[in-house]
This record gives C-alpha cells, sequence and structure tokens, in this order.
C-alpha cells in the first residue's frame, strides 16, 4: 500500500469527474498543440512568399574604398581596385554553403544607352526570374493581340525591351513601336503600370542581349538573391554568400527581414494570446472540478489526518493524482491537436504546405498539462491539507 | 500498581455558536490507566464526543492540559500530532468510515503508508490483523461487499494494525444490530485483555458490561449520580 495506490485507485472510482478534468486538459493542449502546428506551418508558408516577394540579399562587386577628410570641410569617397561580376558566379551560389536557403537567383546588368539624343538607364535581365521577384511590376500595354501575360511566365522576344511608365512617356513611344538604343533597334514589347519606383524611369531587355549592347559580354553589375529564411537568419545567408563569391560584397535587405519577422510576430503574438485564452479556460475547469472533489473527499481526508497523514501526504495524493491526468490529458491532447492540426489545418488556415505531425511537441504538450493541472492544483490541494481533521470528521 | 496513560487536568472546551460562547467541556479532570477499558456515555451534546478528539489530538481544548503517556499532546506541532496520532492511537469512528474504493486489506493497511516499512511487512502485519478480526477470507473486498459487522471488524483491525497502545472508539456499534454489536464488543474486550487500553463513547448501557469502567457526561461536565442511574438500569434490565 502506497499513497501512489490510494490517488491511483481514487482516480479509478471518479471516473466522470476525472474524465471531465482530463477532457478540460486535453482541449487545452491539444488547442495549443493544433495552433502551435499550424502557426508553424502559417509561418513558413508566409515566409516563404514574403521571401518570394522581393529579394533579401543583393551582391555586389567588391572594392575597396575610403573616406577622405580634408581639414573636416569635406569628404570624398574613394573606391579603387573594383572587382567583376561575371556569369560564372551564378553556378557559385546554387553550389554555396547554404544554397539550401536559395529560391531566386536574378543576375542583371545595368547601364546607360542614348536613345532620342539623351542617356536612358537600361537593365539587363532574366525577364522570368527578375519579374518573378518583383510580383508588383505587371504589365499595362503587350504587343500581342494576346491577354495581357503573367511577366513570371515572359520569355522576351529577341531584340524587344519592356518599358518602365516613366520611361514610356519620356522617349514618347507606345506598344509595337521601334526605339533606337544606341543606334540599335528594339521593339517595344510592352508598358509597366506605373509603381512609383525608380522601376519606372528604366528599360528592361534580355541579359545577353543588353550585355552585347553595352558591350560588356559576361559581365553582371548585381545579383539579387531571394533566400528562404524560415530555418536561418538572414546573416547566416549573407556570410555564406560570401564565402562562395570572394569578389563580391553581399548586403542583406534589412526592410525586407525586418518586414517577415514583424508579421510573422503578429501572427506568432495572436496564436499565443489565442492558446493562453484557451489554457485559462482549462485552467477553470481544472480548479472548478479539483475544488469540488476535495469538498467531496472532506470526510475522507479527515480519516486520512486522523490516522495519520501529514498535511504534506494529503498534498502528495493530490499532486500524484493530477499528474497522472496530466499526463494522460498530454498525451491525447498531442495526438489529438497534431490530427486536427493535420488534417484540419489546411482548410481551416487555408494553406498549402502539409501540416506533419511533431513528435518533438509530445514532452512540450505533456509538460504543460502536468504543469498546468499541478499549477492550478496548488490552492486545493494547500486547502485540502490545512483541512482541520476534526471539523473533517464533525467533531467540532 | 497501574500508570497512568491519559492525564486530564481542568479540560476546558468553548465554541462560537451564533456569536454566543458555548461551553462544551467544563473543567474536566479524568485519569485513565493503562490496560483500563472506559466507556463515556450520556445524552446527545454532553459533550462525550467532543473529550473523545480532544483525547484523540484531533481537537485542543480551549485551556487545561492533556497528556498521554507523559506528553503533553497539544504542545506538539500540527505534523507532529499525526506523528503521534498514527503512532499512539487507533480510532474507530462512527458508521466505520472506511475508504470506499480501498479494499479491506488496503484499508487496514492504511496507517502503515506513512511508516517506513517494506511492502511486504505492511501486508504481513495488515494480513495478521484481519485473520485476528476474523475476516481471512473477504481481504480483497470493497467495503461496500461487506456486512456492517465485518466492516466494523475491518475499522478495529485498522485501529490495532500499528499495535498502538490506546484504542479510541465512537460509537461502534450504533449502526449494528444487537447479536453483531454483542460480537464487537467482545472483540474489543478481548483486545483490553491483550493489554490494549479502550475508551469507548457510547449511547448503548449494554456495550458498558464488557468494559471496566463506566463515565458518565452531563453539560459538559462528568457526573458520578448518573453513572448510579445506569448501573441501576442494567442491573434491573
Amino acid at each position: 500500500m502506497s499513497i501512489f495506490r490510494i490517488a491511483l485507485n481514487n482516480l479509478m472510482r471518479r471516473k466522470i469527474k476525472m474524465l471531465f478534468l482530463m477532457l478540460g486538459l486535453i482541449v487545452g493542449v491539444a488547442t495549443v498543440i493544433s495552433f502551435v502546428n499550424i502557426l508553424k506551418a502559417m509561418e513558413s508558408e508566409l515566409g516563404d512568399k514574403i521571401d518570394e516577394f522581393g529579394p533579401n540579399s543583393i551582391i555586389l562587386p567588391r572594392s575597396e574604398g575610403m573616406d577622405i577628410n580634408n581639414n573636416n570641410t569635406m569628404n570624398t569617397d574613394i573606391t579603387f581596385d573594383i572587382q567583376k561580376l561575371t556569369m560564372e558566379d551564378i553556378p557559385k551560389i546554387s553550389a554555396s554553403s547554404v544554397s539550401q536557403y536559395i529560391n531566386i537567383i536574378s543576375p542583371k546588368l545595368v547601364g546607360a544607352v542614348e536613345t532620342e539624343q539623351r542617356k536612358t538607364i537600361i537593365v539587363g535581365i532574366d525577364t522570368k526570374k527578375e519579374f518573378t521577384q518583383k510580383p508588383w511590376l505587371t504589365l499595362k500595354q503587350q504587343d500581342t493581340t494576346k491577354e495581357i501575360q503573367e511577366l513570371s511566365f515572359l520569355d522576351l522576344p529577341n531584340k524587344s525591351v519592356i518599358l518602365g511608365s516613366s520611361a514610356a512617356k519620356a522617349l514618347n513611344v507606345k506598344v509595337g513601336e521601334l526605339i533606337l538604343l544606341d543606334e540599335k533597334e528594339f521593339k517595344v514589347f510592352g508598358i509597366l503600370n506605373e509603381v512609383g519606383s525608380e522601376d519606372d524611369g528604366l528599360i528592361y531587355g534580355n541579359l545577353n542581349e543588353v550585355q552585347t549592347l553595352l558591350n560588356k559580354p559576361n559581365e553582371l553589375s548585381m545579383i539579387e538573391v531571394s533566400a528562404y529564411c524560415n530555418n536561418c537568419p538572414i546573416e547566416e545567408i549573407v556570410v555564406g554568400l560570401e564565402e562562395s563569391l570572394p569578389n563580391s560584397s553581399v548586403t542583406a535587405l534589412k526592410e525586407a527581414a525586418l518586414f517577415r519577422e514583424e508579421t510573422i510576430g503578429q501572427f506568432s503574438k495572436f496564436g499565443f494570446a489565442l492558446s493562453a485564452m484557451v489554457l485559462l479556460i482549462a485552467a477553470m475547469v481544472v480548479l472548478k472540478t479539483m475544488l469540488s472533489s476535495i469538498s467531496e473527499r472532506t470526510r475522507e481526508i479527515g480519516i486520512f489526518r486522523a490516522i495519520g497523514f501529514r498535511r504534506a501526504h494529503i498534498m502528495k495524493i493530490i499532486f500524484i493524482e493530477v499528474g497522472l491526468i496530466g499526463i494522460i490529458s498530454g498525451i491525447l491532447g498531442f495526438l489529438i491537436g497534431s490530427l486536427a492540426a493535420t488534417y484540419g489545418g489546411p482548410y481551416l488556415a487555408q494553406i498549402q504546405n502539409d501540416i506533419p505531425i511533431d513528435i518533438q511537441l509530445l514532452l512540450p504538450a505533456v509538460l504543460l498539462s502536468v504543469g498546468l493541472a499541478i499549477i492550478v492544483s496548488a490552492y486545493p490541494a494547500i486547502k485540502a491539507a490545512q483541512l482541520d481533521p476534526a471539523e473533517a470528521l464533525r467533531y467540532v | 500498581m497501574s500508570e497512568i496513560l491519559i492525564s486530564i487536568k481542568d479540560i476546558k472546551k468553548t465554541y462560537k455558536s451564533m456569536g454566543e460562547e458555548v461551553d462544551a467541556l467544563k473543567n474536566i479532570t479524568l485519569d485513565i490507566m493503562k490496560g483500563e477499558s472506559v466507556s463515556v456515555m450520556g445524552h446527545s451534546g454532553s459533550g462525550k464526543s467532543t473529550l473523545l478528539s480532544i483525547m484523540g489530538a484531533l481537537n485542543p481544548p480551549t485551556s487545561g492540559v492533556i497528556e498521554i503517556d507523559g506528553i503533553d499532546i497539544y504542545k506538539l506541532s500540527q505534523e507532529m500530532r499525526a506523528d503521534f496520532r498514527r503512532e499512539y492511537l487507533g480510532f474507530v469512528f462512527q458508521q466505520f468510515q472506511l475508504i470506499p474504493y480501498l479494499t479491506a486489506h488496503e484499508n487496514v493497511m492504511l496507517p502503515l503508508t506513512t511508516t517506513k516499512r517494506t511492502n511486504k511487512e505492511k501486508r504481513d502485519m495488515a494480513e495478521e490483523v484481519l485473520i485476528r478480526v476474523g475476516l481471512k477470507d473477504k481481504m480483497n473486498r470493497l467495503p461496500n461487499q461487506l456486512s456492517g459487522g465485518e466492516q466494523e471488524r475491518v475499522a478495529i483491525a485498522r485501529a490495532i494494525v500499528n499495535s498502538p497502545p490506546l484504542i479510541l472508539a465512537d460509537e461502534p456499534t450504533g449502526s449494528l444490530d444487537t447479536k453483531t454489536g454483542d460480537e464487537i464488543m467482545e472483540l474489543f474486550q478481548e483486545l483490553n485483555q491483550e493489554g490494549l487500553t479502550v475508551l469507548m463513547v457510547t449511547h448503548n448501557p449494554d456495550n458498558t458490561k464488557y468494559l471496566g469502567r463506566t463515565i458518565m457526561m452531563k453539560d459538559g461536565r462528568l457526573s458520578d449520580y448518573q453513572e448510579e442511574l445506569i448501573r441501576k438500569s442494567i442491573n434491573i434490565n
């Protein structure tokens, strides 16, 4: 005969009440677990979408520079030893130590061309990659009878260019017309919608054609990279890229990372708030059930105390009971929450990613359940231990 | 000459009821010797159960001193008093008060639960006393599978399993028929003859014939006159 046995037998006797208590904990734990699983999947998917929405790091040719200060009156930046980025650098990115995080590599060459006796900036791009990376750029007009194409699927025909809205206005050209760029003819394939940024003043062409036009074969001005940052910080990606491209300097676009963190952080806060509320309700159920159980067991506790059980023994019986219930509820809550997330999560949260059962959440689920049950039961346990045995046995 | 086991000196117990102070016990002074068997009789509200609970280290008196085996029990801390009850006292409560979800064997083992004996020792000790009270074949039954008399025997076995020097019994035959009640009283008599001190609160004058001394209580005081009346009534019957 042990205190454990007393606790176990009491649980078996009060099956309905204990099932009710267990149900409260199971609902609490299952909600938290399913929410954590769905949130993780949402975070991952949201992160991926944000990562795809514009580059989060930019690779430029490495150069040395210094800042000359003339008697505190004038500052001059001097740049020297400028290295070159080439097409050969692209496969190095794919082979880098952080290649698994890389989503889109968009190389580009930027230069000035003369048209209509004025200088205009032309950008040589891989159209599919550039426009996938910048989905905010969309076509207003297009030189075909077909419907306006999704830019991320566009194969820009040879000797064609796409103009930003301001560039088209400044050059006064329309879709389908020919323009001369450094005395070479290009057809205006399309004009972009206005976005209110420097993109509006640019002319976009195929990278290889722009390289030939600018007489910089194989050369790149920069490479913009979109990386998935769900599993690693952007700083780690920057270090990995710099290691694989010693001739370059890699800069993280902090705004993208901050936006990502902020958006995901808001989702997490919402999730935690909702989980906390459900847990609070579960805690109230446990408290109410335990207080009522203690009240029903007043006489029994009086007998225990009268035959020599110390206060600590009474508390031990109660904590063993709620601990056992907590363990079972934690396991069941984990299973129900995981299954609910796996099968219901994608529909509820409208996400495309699968939500796998994360066995690593089992231990936290059990600890949460046991911890909650014991913390909430502390007050009823203390109350039970402090019962006056004479009063419990109605001797007073 | 016998030694004093319980020494009660000028005990008072006052309760507050509806804002008024009620004296449940008034200046009780009493000695009970080792090996003695004593019945405490009196009407409802006479203070006999209060006296029993005070002797059982459950209910501190308002004033006065009570020593059991030389120990001033209300000078002990609450937890020490729990230890004292486990080692010195065997309680037989009204209506048996068995734990309904434990078998007879487990109920008897209860006072041993918090001791440092091995599980085997505890099982053997409980089995031994259950045999002693004649329940060898019903050890694994739950209380609701036992008759009233059998439940009383389990309650007595639980009270004596720890070999305490003193048994305190509160109306142990109150819920039993006359025949079973007599059997239980014979069991108490045997235990007393084996050396245990027995103090029993009872309403039933018939029970007094199994016990050595009768104390009569009235309005919170000991009453010798009433004791005489009871003796006379027993003789008449």
